[in-house]
C-alpha cells in the first residue's frame, strides 16, 4: 500500500480539500464499477447496524477508540505487520464504547476492508473515519458493516450536508457529523444530527488547538452527544473534557502508537469516568420519568438510571393509565429494575378523596402518591404512603417552552402578570407557604410546575426562572414542566432545585391517536444531563437556603451579614490592582468545571481525599462523662446527658495531615492560572506552610513562608519539614512574633513582588476575594462529611463543631450546613488562660468589630484599635482575628460559640488519644474539649441535643507537631472517663 | 461573579463617584492644604512634606521634631499615628511606631500632640497618618474625624482605606471640616487613578514604588513617568512618597512634575537609633527644601 506523505503545496482549501478531490475521483470510480443493484443487495446482506447514541448517553465520557495505519500530520504510525483486528479487541477490552477505522487509503492507509475486519472481531459499533463525498458512498460503508459514519461539515454546503445525514439514518448509519469552527458547527446542528463532532484540528492547516473543543462546547445543545477529537495527549485533556460535557472522546494516535492498547484504553476510559466522590454526590439531583405508558419507556428509565417513575392515573389526560395498566407497568419495573436501585414507583393523581389514593397505592404498592390538584393538607395527613405535592408557578413570561411539545393543548392564560414584580413576590411566598404546609402535613416532596394549562397533569411549559431560584432558595423543590434533554443542566445551573422531574421533554414524536411513548435516547440523555449538571461545580447552590443571602455568600464588593458589614478591602493601594487580578480570575474558574476537576484529582490521587468519616464512640462516652462531671459542677447535677453518636471528619488524614492542604493545591492552580511564579504564605501552627511547600514542591514554584520567631520556637518540626520540601522559612520578629505577625510580614512582600508573586493566604479571611476563595476551597470538608453521614445515619448531624482560628476549617466544615436548619452550627475558640483573664484567642467571644487584615470582622483590639496580642498554646489558633463570615454568622445567631482553654485542650487531646488512639492537632484538641460543655448545655446556646443525637466533629489535623506541648502541660490528665 | 450581583455601579477603574459625586476638597481643611501647595508653587519651589511619628521617642521629643522640621522648611507636616499593625510600613516606621506604643502612645495623647503642634505652628497644615482600624474600625470613624479636625488637623492619611471602602469616612470627614488624602500606585491602573484623583481632598499621595515605606538609595526609573501621567490626571496637587530621601531624589521630583514631596523614613533614621537628633533631622529638612526650590544642595 502506498501512502502519500503531506503535500507540500497546499491548496487554499487546504490539505482536507486535496483529500476529498482525491476521495471523488476513487469513490466514483468505485460506484461506476458496482451496479445499484448489487450495492442494495450488499447493504442489505451487511449486518444489523449496532445502535450507537444511547451507549453514549451513558454517564461519563465515553471512548472511541481509532484503527489508523498513517496520518497525513504523522506520516506512517503503525509497524509493519500490525495486527488492527487484535488491536480492536484490545480496545473493546480495555472498554471503549466504540471503534473508529480510517477507511482512506491514499493519506491514511486504510480501507472499507479493515473496517469489515475490524467489525467482524468485536461487539461494539464500529464508525466509518472517512471522507464522504457521495451519497451512495454511505451504502458502500454500510454495506462493509460500518455502524456510524463521519461527515465533515468542511466538504459540504449545509443542505447537502443534511441531505447525506438523512441518507445515513435511513440506511441505519448513524451519522457523526464533524466541526471544526463556528460557522461549521452552525451548519453541522442545522442537520439535526443526533452525533455532534468537534475537532481541535483544522484539516486545511492540520494544526491542533486544544482548546478549540472548550470553546465550541459551549454552542452545542445539551441535547445533542458531542464528541471531541483529535490533541489527545494525555488522560488528563480526557478528564477535562469529561468536565466541560463531552458525552465521547476519539482517540487516535495516542492509542494507536501504545504498545499495550488494552492498558492505554482502559487509561482513557477511566479518565472519563464521572465523579463518585461524596462531594459531587452530595450534589446530584434528584431525576423523576413521569407518564411512562409502556414497557418500552419504564425499561428505558431504568436503564437511564432514574430515582423515580410516575405512572398517571388522571383520567383523561393523554398519558393516563388504566389501574390495571399502571399496576403491570408498577411490576415490569420491579422485574427489570437492578435490586438496590429500583426507581420509586410513584402514582399520579388530582384531587381523589385519602380513602381512593390509598387505594390507588396498595394496588401498585407505589413508593409515593403525587397529588396534582388542590388537595388540602389533610388529605396528605390522610394517607398511608409518602405524598409529594405539586404547587404551581406563573409560567414563564412570553410563553416559556413550546406549547406543541405539551399533550396537543394551547396554556391558559397563566402568565405573569403585567405588573410585574409584586405579583411574583406573591405566587413565591403563596407556593413557599404552601409548600411548608404540605411538607408540615407529611409530604415528603414537593414538585413545582407551571400553572394553567388543558390538564392537571401538568403543562410540559416552564416556569419563570427567577421565581423558581426565589421558591427554591426557601424549600426544597423539584422542578417539573417544559424541561428536556437540553434545558435540564441550565435549569439545575440556575435555581437551587433539588431535582428535576420530565414527560413530553423526553417523548418520541407522537403519532396521531395513539399515546404518547418515550423516546429512550432522550430519557437517557435528561438522566445523564441532570446528573452531571453539578459536577465539579462546588460552588453552585444546590439546596435550599432559607437564611439571610449575606450567610451565604458575599456582595459585589466581599461584604457579608445581615448588614453586609463584615468583610470588605482595606488594604494598601498598591495591592488593589493584585486583589482585582485575583477576582477576576478567579470568577473565571469559580464555575469551570475543569479547574474543580483537575483539583478534585489532585486532592484524590495526591492529597488522600475524601478523607474518612469516623465514629469515635468510645471518645463520646468520655466526652459525656465529662459532660456530666461538668454539669454536676454547675447545678448539682440535674439530668442526664444524652446518648450521642459523634462522626469525626478525619481531616488529620489528608497529606500532610491537616486540612490546610485542601486550600494550597487549590491556590497553587490557582498561581498558575494567574501567570505568577511565586509563592508566599505566612503560617501560625506550620500546617499551612507545609501544604504550601508541598503544594510548591509539587508544581515547581518557588515558596517563601514567613512565620513568627515564636511560633517557629513552638513547631520546629514543621519548619524541618518546610525546609525539607524547599521552601524557605523567613523568621519574623515584629510585633508579637506570631501569627499575626507573619500575615503583616506576608502582605509587606506581596506588596512589593506584587507584579510576581501570589499571596496563598491560609485561613478564610483577609480582603475579599480571599475569604470566598479559601471558603470555596474549604467547603469539601463538609460536603463530603454531609454525603458520608448520609450514608451511614441516613440523615444531617444534630450538631456541627469546628474549632476556629482564622476560620478556614471551621467555614469548610460548616458551610454545608448553613442553610439546614435542623444542623446547629458551633465553633470552638481558644481561650488560652481564659476568656475572663483577657489572655486568650477568642476573637468571637471576646473580640470587637474591626479591620484586621484586609476586612472587617471581629476581632481583639484595645479602646484605641490597636491590635491586642492573641494567647493560646495552640500556634494555629493564636490569632486575634476571625473571618468575615464567621463573623458574620455569629452575629446573627446562626453560629454558637465555645471555647476551651490550654489546659482544657490538652485534657481533652489526652482523652482523644486514649480514647480512640488518634492524636489530635492541638487545635483540633480545642473543638473536642468544647464537646463535653456543648453536651452539657454550660457553652453554645444551651439547648440540649435529642437523645440519640448526631454530632460531626472537624478533626483538623494530628498531633504530631504538638509533643512539646503535651510535655510542657505534663500536669493535666486526660478527662477522668478517658484514663 | 466571585459575589452576588447587585450593589453599588462603580465610575471608571472600579472607583465609585464618591459622597452625592463630591471629594472632600472642598472643605477647610482642603483649602489650607491647598493654599499651602499654592504658596510653594508661588515661590517657586514644590511643597515639603515632612513626617514624624507622634509620640516617638516620646510625646516632647516628638513635638521638638515637628517644630524643628516646619522650622527648617516644611510647607505641610504629616503626623504618623503609632500603630500596632503598619502592614504598609517598612522597618524604620514599624520600628518607631512600636517604640512610641511601648512608650504610651495613645490616640487621645496623638490628638494633645496635634494639638499642641498646630498651636506652636499655626501657619502649617497637618496631615495625620494612620491606619483604618485605628480611625474607622467597627464603626464610621465619626468620632476620631471630629476630633482630629478639633485638634488642628487639615487632612488625614489612611494607609489602608482606597476609594472603595472610603465612602462612609469621607461623608463623616467632610462634616468634620477634614481632607481625605488618597494614595496612588505604580499598580494602580490609568483609569482608577484619575478616579481617584477625583476623590483625594487636599493633595493626592503618589507612591513612588512598589513596595513599603522606608528611605531607599534610588527611586525606581519608572517614577519620572508615573508622576507625569498621574499629575495630568489630577485635579489636586500631586505629592510623592516612599523610597524619597535624598536633595537628589526631591530635585528629580520636582523635574517630573511633582507637587511636593513626602519624607519620612529618611527623617526618621536621621533622629538616630534614640530618636532625639532634631538638629541632624533638621538639617536635612533644610537641605531637601533647599533642593525643593531646586537650589543646589547645601553642603554640611
Amino acid at each position: 500500500m502506498t501512502v502519500a506523505t503531506r503535500s507540500s503545496r497546499q491548496s487554499r482549501a487546504g490539505v482536507v480539500a486535496e483529500i476529498a478531490a482525491r476521495r471523488r475521483v476513487d469513490v466514483r470510480a468505485e460506484l461506476a464499477a458496482i451496479d445499484r443493484a448489487e450495492l442494495r443487495r450488499r447493504v442489505r446482506s451487511a449486518p444489523r447496524p449496532r445502535p450507537v447514541a444511547e451507549r453514549l448517553a451513558a454517564a461519563g465520557l465515553q471512548l472511541i477508540a481509532e484503527i489508523k495505519r498513517a496520518s497525513p500530520s504523522a506520516g506512517a504510525i503503525a509497524v509493519a505487520g500490525d495486527d488492527i483486528v487484535a488491536r480492536a479487541r484490545a480496545y473493546q477490552r480495555g472498554g471503549a464504547a466504540a471503534i473508529s477505522v480510517l477507511c482512506e487509503p491514499h493519506w491514511f492507509g486504510g480501507s472499507p476492508a479493515d473496517l469489515t475486519a475490524v467489525r467482524a472481531a468485536v461487539s461494539i459499533p464500529v464508525l466509518a473515519k472517512e471522507f464522504v463525498v457521495e451519497s451512495r458512498q454511505l451504502d458502500l460503508l454500510r454495506a462493509a458493516g460500518a455502524d456510524l459514519v463521519l461527515l465533515l461539515a468542511v466538504l459540504h454546503p449545509g443542505p447537502r450536508l443534511a441531505r447525506l445525514v438523512d441518507r445515513a439514518r435511513a440506511l441505519g448509519l448513524e451519522p457523526l457529523v464533524e466541526a471544526h469552527d463556528e460557522r461549521e458547527l452552525d451548519v453541522a446542528l442545522a442537520t439535526g444530527a443526533r452525533l455532534i463532532g468537534i475537532n481541535n484540528r483544522d484539516l486545511r492547516t492540520l494544526v491542533v488547538d486544544p482548546e478549540r473543543a472548550a470553546r465550541l462546547r459551549e454552542r452545542v445543545p445539551e441535547d445533542r452527544l458531542v464528541v471531541a477529537e483529535s490533541g489527545v495527549r494525555d488522560p488528563a485533556i480526557v478528564r477535562g473534557w469529561r468536565a466541560l460535557g463531552f458525552d465521547a472522546a476519539l482517540v487516535g494516535e495516542a492509542l494507536v502508537r501504545a504498545a499495550d492498547p488494552e492498558a492505554a484504553a482502559r487509561t482513557y476510559v477511566e479518565a472519563g469516568r464521572p465523579p463518585a466522590d461524596p462531594a459531587n454526590l452530595d450534589r446530584i439531583p434528584f431525576v423523576k420519568i413521569c407518564g411512562v405508558t409502556d414497557a418500552a419507556g419504564i425499561e428505558a428509565a431504568v436503564r437511564a438510571g432514574a430515582d423515580a417513575v410516575g405512572l398517571n392515573l388522571v383520567p383523561g389526560t393523554p398519558r393516563a393509565l388504566e389501574l390495571r395498566e399502571a399496576v403491570a407497568l408498577a411490576a415490569r419495573l420491579r422485574a427489570v429494575a437492578p435490586p438496590g436501585a429500583r426507581p420509586a414507583i410513584v402514582a399520579i393523581t388530582v384531587d381523589l378523596p385519602a380513602d381512593e389514593l390509598n387505594r390507588i397505592g396498595a394496588a401498585l404498592d407505589a413508593d409515593a402518591i403525587q397529588l396534582n390538584g388542590a388537595e388540602p393538607p389533610s388529605v396528605i395527613a390522610a394517607l398511608d404512603r409518602p405524598a409529594w405535592k405539586v404547587l404551581h408557578l406563573p409560567r414563564a413570561a412570553g410563553g416559556g417552552a413550546d406549547a406543541a411539545a405539551t399533550d396537543g393543548g394551547t396554556a391558559t392564560d397563566g402568565g405573569t402578570a403585567p405588573d410585574g414584580a409584586r405579583a411574583a413576590d406573591g405566587a413565591v411566598s403563596t407556593v413557599v407557604s404552601a409548600a411548608r404546609a404540605a411538607i408540615s402535613a407529611g409530604a415528603t416532596r414537593i414538585l413545582l410546575d407551571t400553572a394553567g394549562g388543558p390538564h392537571p397533569g401538568g403543562t410540559g411549559t416552564r416556569a419563570d426562572t427567577g421565581l423558581v431560584a426565589a421558591v427554591a432558595r426557601e424549600v426544597p423543590v423539584v422542578l417539573a414542566g417544559g424541561l428536556d434533554p437540553g434545558s435540564v443542566g441550565p435549569a439545575l445551573r440556575a435555581a437551587p432545585i433539588v431535582g428535576v422531574d420530565v414527560a413530553s421533554g423526553v417523548e418520541a414524536v407522537r403519532r396521531p391517536g395513539t399515546r404518547p411513548v418515550k423516546d429512550p435516547l432522550r430519557v437517557a440523555l435528561f438522566v445523564k444531563r441532570a446528573r452531571a449538571a453539578r459536577i465539579d461545580r462546588p460552588n453552585l447552590l444546590a439546596r435550599p437556603s432559607p437564611v439571610h443571602a449575606g450567610l451565604v455568600e458575599a456582595d459585589a464588593r466581599g461584604r457579608w451579614g445581615m448588614e453586609r458589614d463584615f468583610g470588605g478591602r482595606y488594604v494598601p493601594e498598591t495591592l488593589i490592582g493584585a486583589l482585582e487580578q485575583l477576582e477576576a480570575a478567579y470568577d473565571a474558574i469559580r464555575h469551570d468545571p475543569r479547574f474543580w476537576a483537575e483539583l478534585r484529582e489532585l486532592l484524590e490521587r495526591f492529597a488522600g481525599r475524601p478523607t474518612a468519616l469516623y465514629r469515635a464512640d468510645r471518645l463520646v462516652e468520655a466526652a459525656r462523662a465529662e459532660a456530666a462531671r461538668l454539669r454536676a459542677g454547675r447545678n448539682g447535677g440535674a439530668g442526664t446527658i444524652p446518648a450521642t453518636r459523634l462522626y469525626l471528619k478525619r481531616e488529620d488524614l489528608a497529606h500532610t495531615g491537616a486540612h490546610k492542604m485542601n486550600n494550597a493545591l487549590g491556590q497553587a492552580l490557582l498561581t498558575r492560572r494567574l501567570g505568577k511564579s511565586r509563592v508566599i504564605a505566612e503560617t501560625g501552627a506550620g500546617q499551612h506552610g507545609v501544604a504550601t511547600a508541598t503544594a510548591c514542591a509539587l508544581l515547581g514554584l518557588p515558596c517563601v513562608v514567613f512565620m513568627g520567631e515564636e511560633d517557629i520556637r513552638r513547631q520546629a518540626p514543621n519548619v524541618l519539614r518546610m525546609r525539607a520540601l524547599g521552601a524557605e522559612v523567613r523568621s519574623v520578629t515584629s510585633g508579637t512574633a506570631t501569627l499575626k505577625d507573619a500575615v503583616n510580614e506576608a502582605m509587606r512582600d506581596w506588596v512589593t513582588n506584587v507584579e510576581t508573586t501570589h499571596y496563598v493566604l491560609g485561613s478564610a479571611m483577609g480582603p475579599h476575594p480571599y475569604p470566598t476563595i479559601v471558603r470555596d476551597l474549604q467547603r469539601r470538608i463538609g460536603d463530603e462529611a454531609a454525603r458520608q453521614l448520609r450514608d451511614v445515619e441516613g440523615r444531617l448531624p444534630d450538631l456541627a463543631l469546628a474549632c476556629v482560628g482564622g476560620g478556614s476549617n471551621a467555614i469548610g466544615l460548616l458551610a454545608r450546613f448553613i442553610g439546614e436548619a435542623s444542623v446547629r452550627l458551633a465553633v470552638a475558640e481558644a481561650a488560652g488562660d481564659g476568656v475572663a483573664t483577657g489572655r486568650h484567642a477568642a476573637a468571637i467571644a471576646g473580640g470587637t468589630p474591626g479591620i484586621l487584615h484586609g476586612s472587617r470582622s471581629l476581632m481583639l483590639q484595645d479602646r484605641d484599635g490597636q491590635v491586642v496580642e492573641a494567647h493560646s498554646a495552640s500556634a494555629g489558633l493564636d490569632y486575634p482575628g476571625v473571618g468575615p463570615q464567621l463573623a458574620a454568622l455569629a452575629e446573627a445567631g446562626r453560629l454558637e460559640v465555645a471555647t476551651a482553654t490550654d489546659r482544657e485542650a490538652i485534657a481533652a487531646m489526652r482523652a482523644v488519644t486514649r480514647t480512640e488512639g488518634i492524636l489530635p492537632a492541638l487545635e483540633t484538641a480545642h473543638a473536642v474539649a468544647a464537646l463535653p460543655k456543648l453536651l452539657a448545655g454550660i457553652e453554645g446556646s444551651g439547648r440540649p441535643l435529642p437523645d440519640g443525637g448526631v454530632v460531626l466533629l472537624g478533626f483538623s489535623g494530628r498531633g504530631d507537631k504538638d509533643m512539646a506541648a503535651l510535655e510542657r502541660f505534663a500536669d493535666v490528665e486526660a478527662w477522668e472517663g478517658a484514663r | 461573579m466571585t459575589a452576588a450581583p447587585g450593589s453599588d455601579p462603580r465610575g471608571s477603574g472600579g472607583v465609585a463617584a464618591g459622597v452625592r459625586g463630591r471629594s472632600t476638597n472642598d472643605t477647610p481643611g482642603g483649602r489650607r492644604i491647598a493654599a499651602a501647595f499654592e504658596w510653594a508653587r508661588s515661590q517657586g519651589r514644590i511643597a515639603l512634606i515632612p513626617y514624624v511619628v507622634a509620640g516617638y521617642p516620646d510625646d516632647e521629643g516628638s513635638l521638638a521634631a515637628a517644630c524643628a522640621a516646619i522650622d527648617a522648611g516644611a510647607d505641610l507636616l504629616e503626623v504618623g499615628l503609632p500603630y500596632s499593625d503598619p502592614l504598609a510600613d517598612g522597618a524604620t516606621l514599624q520600628r518607631a511606631s512600636h517604640a512610641a506604643l511601648v512608650a504610651g502612645a495613645t490616640f487621645d495623647r496623638s490628638l494633645a500632640l496635634v494639638a499642641r503642634i498646630a498651636a506652636a505652628r499655626p501657619g502649617t497644615p497637618l496631615v495625620p497618618m494612620g491606619y483604618a482600624n485605628q480611625l474607622i474600625g467597627g464603626g464610621d470613624g465619626r468620632d476620631r474625624a471630629i476630633a482630629l479636625a478639633s485638634a488642628g488637623a487639615a487632612g488625614v492619611i489612611v494607609a489602608d482605606l482606597t476609594p472603595d471602602e472610603g465612602e462612609p469616612f469621607e461623608a463623616v470627614a467632610a462634616a468634620a471640616g477634614l481632607a481625605v488624602v488618597y494614595l496612588v500606585a505604580p499598580t494602580t491602573s490609568p483609569a482608577r487613578r484619575a478616579a481617584i484623583a477625583a476623590r483625594s481632598g487636599g493633595f493626592l499621595y503618589c507612591v513612588s514604588l512598589v513596595g513599603v515605606t522606608g528611605a531607599r538609595a534610588t527611586l525606581p526609573s519608572s517614577v519620572r513617568g508615573l508622576v507625569a501621567d498621574v499629575r495630568a490626571a489630577s485635579p489636586v496637587p500631586v505629592a510623592v512618597g516612599f523610597g524619597v530621601s535624598r536633595p537628589a531624589h526631591v530635585r528629580a521630583l520636582a523635574r517630573a512634575g511633582a507637587d511636593g514631596v513626602i519624607v519620612a523614613s529618611a527623617l526618621v533614621d536621621a533622629l538616630g537609633p534614640e530618636g532625639r537628633d532634631v538638629a541632624r533631622m533638621g538639617r536635612l529638612v533644610a537641605a531637601l527644601r533647599a533642593a525643593a526650590s531646586g537650589r543646589p544642595a547645601t553642603t554640611r
